[in-house]
């Protein structure tokens, strides 16, 4: 695993399910429908590009497509981007 | 009354699609410098512009999407914006999006740098019906603000004159953005350690210091620790301290607390001077994508638009490249009519024009390459293409768009190299790069034709398919390989933005092919020009003379006496003396350097099978892999050798096993890519990179050989 910075905090998902209020990771989306995200969790460096591209707490964002296995298509802040599942694991959302 | 003229520095930064690199296209023209950063592959360009008095020098700064020093753009940009203080600095906006393009004009504010603000897409943002309070956001932003329509070249005029108003009459006007009060508490607790132990701040400013610190910026710890030693460890303490507070009261990190004060200050701003309505309705770029990324259908697509690309770059350029070629030939002819026989012949016919020629001949499948990446990424496809591909290349440790360069080498490895480019991570470029040479190019082609013809006719379309789908697995396999060892890790996560879709201007296409084509020809006509005279010198030195093992002058002069004296026909003498002279050909061959060196090295190359002419072939290679099949020739006294001559497929099946023939195939695949190759390279990735290319490509293809052969023995 690789460690993105010293304060690694290690919010793998798969191991470590989140327990309840609604909240649940980006690849867990579904395509179409917003949600707003709840927190970033990869360390600073990540946490510092995905801010720099408009990833923030409470920013409303919807899933506009996948491939199968691959990465994501996000629509956030009137910006489209294409988000590795690695990466979009990290950011865990909840609904609106 | 002479004026005196002032030069200054403007540097253009602006996240990536925002449509920077045409506004600077638009301010400087073609008068445009590609050069890198030192010490980095990050492309620099420059340009010149005079204006009103001043020598206005441009420089375009990396498209990134703020200052941290996430990415090596932007430390790069970072950098030039801290060390080289440019007078002022152009934000590029698209202003169809404020409030995530105001992101890094917050950070550059930050800085303290002299900031004008380039709103562009104006036009969108007026078609849509929305409206800017250009002024009140000017005043917020503490920024002159300039609307600019870069795609039809509006604004430029008035760019300029805000960068003269900006220079002549520089206001103090500092707007800070305030983080809210419990972040503004660390902030002040680091300022105050930063300033009781004397820390030094080089040029930056000791507020920005703090909260880099906060925002654990790698590259500024690292400076700080440095400059400051010991003292450190109590900054490190209090900003440890304050993080953990932080982190517990607002249940957020740092990093990302500060980000969305920035934004937060956007907003604000926004709110006053913007009306700003979310649609998320579905563009036209939305439509586009529901087919161009479809889950099913975006795959064929893109192998579609590959194929497309790989017809138009290679079909449509082997036209000009017969041009060239003809011209070549012209130019040779020329020469052997003016210049007398003799070594300077032989260097400018041989040498130089067989050399560069070789070389230049590629020309127009490079600008019709470039001009096709630069069509796929202007518009915006190239992202798409990555996002298409990612999950497969992924597997083998590739990025999506590794997909390009590699299909791309089925053609040329050089325009292969040059299209890594195209990914921006160092490592995905050097890996792609690595691999990039078993994508077995169009040169290699004649190679396998006359040895799979003169071994293996019967099946020799399925020998050459099989020698091809080698290159494709050791490719893959090496892939693997290099990522687990030498490029292990730091496998960027995948992360990209999807621009809208845009009909790319032409004159950002040919800016772009010009820029690379130029580097390209300049290359071969410097190092290219240097290796062909000295792969020559290895060729022609040590001269034979007239140490001749037979008197083939006395033999020639005999058949020209039988043709005088009507003996024989002018055909008869014609072929007779092409006969003969293919034989001194090859004897000087034998005498010159590389046939020594041939002979030196055959020790080594025996357990694959070869014999001294084989290794000789193989390092007339190291220049062209085409040359590999003219220099059997000449060896084995053909003259006019090609992939065709049924003489020399005869002569190669009667002194080689068909095993060894395949081998010699499978080596001609995987050792060395070739000279132009080599040099591009060396451009692309250094020197290091370069030699270890050379080096694993070597040693790769001699293992795979000696296995093949020794193997393949034991059953014959």
């Amino acid at each position: 695993m690789k460690r993105w910075g010293l304060r690694h905090r290690g919010g793998n998902s798969r191991e470590t399910p989140l327990a309840d209020n609604g909240i649940f990771y980006m690849t867990d989306a579904v395509p179409g429908k917003k949600y707003r995200i709840a927190r970033i969790d990869g360390g600073y460096r990540l946490n510092s590009r995905l801010c720099a591209m408009g990833f923030i707490p409470n920013e409303i964002f919807y899933v506009s497509g996948a491939s199968r296995g691959g990465p994501l298509c996000v629509f956030i802040k009137g910006t489209k981007f294409a988000i590795g599942r690695g990466m979009a694991e990290k950011i865990q959302i909840r609904e609106i | 009354m002479a004026k005196e003229i002032k030069e200054i520095t403007i540097a253009i930064s602006g996240n990536p699609n925002s449509g920077k690199t045409t506004i600077f296209n638009n301010l400087t023209g073609l008068r445009q410098h590609v050069g890198n950063y030192p010490g980095v592959t990050v492309e620099k360009k420059t340009g010149v512009i005079k204006y009103k008095g001043y020598r206005i020098n441009v420089v375009d700064l990396p498209g990134t999407y703020s200052l941290t020093a996430y990415s090596l753009e932007e430390i790069v940009a970072r950098n030039f914006i801290v060390n080289e203080k440019p007078d002022v600095v152009i934000d590029v906006v698209d202003s169809s999006n404020l409030e995530r393009n105001l992101y890094l004009a917050v950070q550059l504010m930050e800085l303290n740098t002299p900031l004008i603000l380039a709103f562009n897409m104006a036009d969108i943002v007026k078609k849509s019906g929305k409206k800017i309070d250009i002024n009140l956001l000017s005043e917020l932003f503490g920024a002159p603000i300039v609307e600019t329509v870069g795609s039809r070249g509006l604004g430029s005029d008035k760019l300029l004159e805000a960068i003269v108003r900006a220079v002549s009459s520089r206001k103090e006007k500092k707007v800070e953005v305030k983080y809210g009060e419990e972040v503004e508490n660390e902030i002040d607790r680091i300022t105050l350690v930063l300033k009781k132990q004397k820390i030094p701040t080089f040029k930056f400013d000791i507020r920005w210091i703090a909260v880099k610190l906060l925002e654990q910026d790698r590259e500024i710890i690292d400076k700080i620790k440095k400059g400051s030693g010991s003292k450190y460890l109590k900054v490190e303490e209090t900003v440890g301290s304050s993080i953990d507070h932080l982190t517990s009261i607002l249940r957020d990190s740092p990093e990302v607390i500060i980000a969305d004060g920035r934004y937060g200050f956007i907003k604000g701003a926004l709110l006053e001077a913007y009306k700003e309505v979310d649609s998320g309705k579905l563009d036209v770029s939305e439509k586009i994508d529901r087919v161009l990324t479809n889950r099913i259908l975006g795959i064929p697509i893109f192998v579609l638009i590959i194929w497309l690309m790989f017809q138009f770059v290679f079909t449509l350029g082997k036209y000009p490249m017969g041009w060239i070629e003809l011209g070549f030939e012209k130019l040779s002819a020329l020469i052997t009519e003016i210049v007398q026989q003799g070594l300077i012949r032989s260097l400018l016919v041989d040498g130089i024009i067989g050399g560069v020629g070789g070389v230049i001949t590629f020309t127009p499948n490079i600008i019709l390459l470039f001009f096709t990446i630069a069509v796929l990424e202007d518009s915006g496809y190239m992202a798409r293409a990555a996002f298409v591909m990612d999950r497969i290349m992924h597997k083998i440790g590739l990025h999506g768009k590794s997909f390009i360069p590699l299909i791309i080498g089925f053609g040329c490895t050089v325009p292969a190299y040059m299209g890594s480019r195209i990914l921006e991570n160092r490592k995905d470029r050097l890996v792609t790069m690595h691999i990039n040479t078993f994508m077995s190019c169009g040169a290699r082609l004649p190679v396998y034709i006359l040895f799979a013809g003169a071994f293996f006719p019967a099946i020799a379309g399925n020998v050459i398919f099989s020698i091809y789908l080698i290159g494709v697995l050791m490719a893959v396999t090496m892939a693997r390989v290099l990522r687990a060892t030498r490029f292990r890790g730091e496998s960027e996560p995948f992360v990209m933005e999807l621009p809208p879709y845009r009909i790319p201007t032409l004159k950002g296409i040919l800016i772009h092919t010009w820029e690379r084509t130029w580097m390209y020809i300049k290359k071969a006509g410097t190092v290219i020009l240097a290796i062909s005279i000295l792969m020559w010198i290895l060729f022609t030195f040590p001269m034979i003379g007239n140490n001749y093992s037979q008197n083939y002058n006395g033999q020639i002069e005999k058949f020209e006496q039988s043709y005088r004296s009507g003996e024989i026909t002018e055909d008869e003498l014609n072929e007779k003396a092409a006969v003969i002279e293919g034989k001194m050909a090859g004897e000087r061959l034998t005498y010159s350097a590389a046939g020594r060196i041939g002979r030196f090295l055959e020790p080594v190359f025996r357990p694959l099978g070869f014999d001294w002419k084989m290794v000789v072939a193989t390092i007339s290679g190291i220049a062209a892999k085409e040359v590999v099949v003219s220099t059997m020739g000449t060896l084995y006294s053909i003259q006019e050798a090609d992939g065709q001559s049924d003489s020399l497929k005869t002569a190669l099946y009667n002194h080689y096993h068909p095993l060894v023939g395949y081998n010699f195939m499978l080596f001609t695949l995987l050792y060395f890519p070739c000279m132009a190759g080599m040099v591009i390279f060396r451009k692309e990735a250094g020197t290091k990179e370069m030699l270890f290319q050379i080096g694993y490509t070597f040693l790769l293809a001699w293992v795979m050989s000696f296995l093949v052969f020794q193997i393949g023995r034991l059953f014959i």
